[in-house]
């Protein structure tokens, strides 16, 4: 009896776990990340403080630091958005970098706290120009 | 068993030369000494995927040949499928903390899709746990085993169906994306954790069948005969 007791709550447990994942990660938004053409493009429904996230690659020579915040330009290749950051950067925030950046726009720029590095699948040697890139 | 020996002397020295090729490989110029983690993160997440694809072969031939060995492969490739699933998330939650900023995203589908995977197959662990018949836990985990391989392919895959924090394939079949000398060393260290497997999967194997021996053993004297109820009597 007691078997089959823990079999049920064994798989309760994993039913549980999975839907609270699959919850967890809806529940925010959506889309997991805009890029910046996305997010002008959307900006209807992007209003002032409606957090999401932003995806792009650090504008080089953008970097700024403003008082305790960061101030740089992000961009997928054509659009460009101007974007503060209110907390500290992850340790390899630098130049070219792409970034996962969470806040909200505000006005014409877009109001960060939370900044990830989004490391694509590239590895390359310093001295070497870099790696075999195939698409 | 001197062949089990012989397995597993090659398994060690294979594992030292690539964690030695791991070592020695120049650095990527963004991650600096965290580049190195992917020789162990990506050979332990491979294998697992062939591990739980054999667990999904043997778990199929028992439903077909109804044969305990096919059992027993089914579930000796789930423990190893499981412990090279846990050190490929932990390996990724550290470079995870040290590259991205950040050692977990539950929004990310590769991440998520993995972790469930994992639990899963702790699940049909667990469910093994609690089937005392040997046909009845065979018939479940097959079920389970047979099932549960289709996470494999959205694992993968996860990363170019979906949006997601975790980059794409480094090694695709049409090239790599890394310079030559990174890819041997990873390819070296695939194979490493392959040894690993078979000598893992040669050892769990050889040690299920002899406690399938005990276990048939045991049924033999006696089994049959219960003492007689003396709780469901009415008037004695």
């Amino acid at each position: 009896m007691s078997r089959r007791w823990f079999l049920f709550v064994g798989g309760g447990v994993v039913a549980a776990l999975v839907v609270a994942a699959a919850i967890l990660s809806i529940g925010d938004n959506i889309t997991y990340y805009y890029f910046p053409n996305e997010a002008i493009e959307n900006r209807g429904q992007l209003p002032d403080g409606e957090r999401f996230r932003l995806a792009g690659t650090v504008v080089p020579g953008s970097i700024a630091e403003e008082s305790d915040e960061l101030e740089f330009v992000v961009t997928d290749g054509s659009a460009t958005i101007d974007v503060r950051l209110t907390d500290l950067p992850p340790p390899l925030f630098r130049d070219d970098v792409p970034v996962l950046i969470e806040g909200s726009w505000q006005g014409d720029i877009f109001v960060g706290d939370t900044a990830l590095i989004r490391h694509d699948e590239n590895y390359e040697i310093p001295s070497e120009g870099g790696a075999g890139e195939s698409g | 068993m001197a062949g089990l020996r012989i397995l597993w002397s090659g398994t060690v020295v294979a594992v030292l030369y690539g964690l030695w090729l791991a070592w020695s490989v120049p650095e990527d110029s963004l991650q600096g000494p965290f580049s190195r983690m992917i020789n162990i993160h990506v050979p332990s997440l491979w294998l697992a995927f062939l591990a739980f694809g054999v667990t999904a072969v043997g778990s199929v031939m028992w439903l077909i040949r109804k044969r305990f060995r096919w059992d027993r492969l089914a579930e000796a490739s789930v423990e190893t499928g499981v412990l090279f699933t846990g050190i490929g998330l932990v390996t990724g939650m550290v470079w995870g903390w040290a590259v991205w900023g950040v050692a977990w995203d539950w929004a990310d589908p590769r991440l998520t899709s993995t972790a469930v995977m994992f639990i899963v197959y702790v699940g049909y662990l667990a469910l093994r746990r609690a089937v005392t018949d040997p046909f009845a836990r065979a018939q479940r985990s097959a079920v389970l085993g047979a099932i549960a391989v289709v996470q494999v392919p959205l694992v993968y895959f996860s990363v170019n169906l979906f949006r997601t924090l975790h980059q794409t394939q480094s090694i695709r079949p049409d090239g790599a994306t890394m310079p030559d000398e990174m890819v041997v060393a990873l390819l070296v260290n695939v194979g490493a954790f392959t040894m690993l497997y078979i000598s893992l999967m040669a050892t769990r194997l050889s040690l299920s069948r002899h406690a399938a021996q005990i276990e048939n053993d045991r049924r033999l004297a006696g089994d049959d005969i219960a003492p007689p109820r003396m709780d469901n009597l009415q008037d004695v």
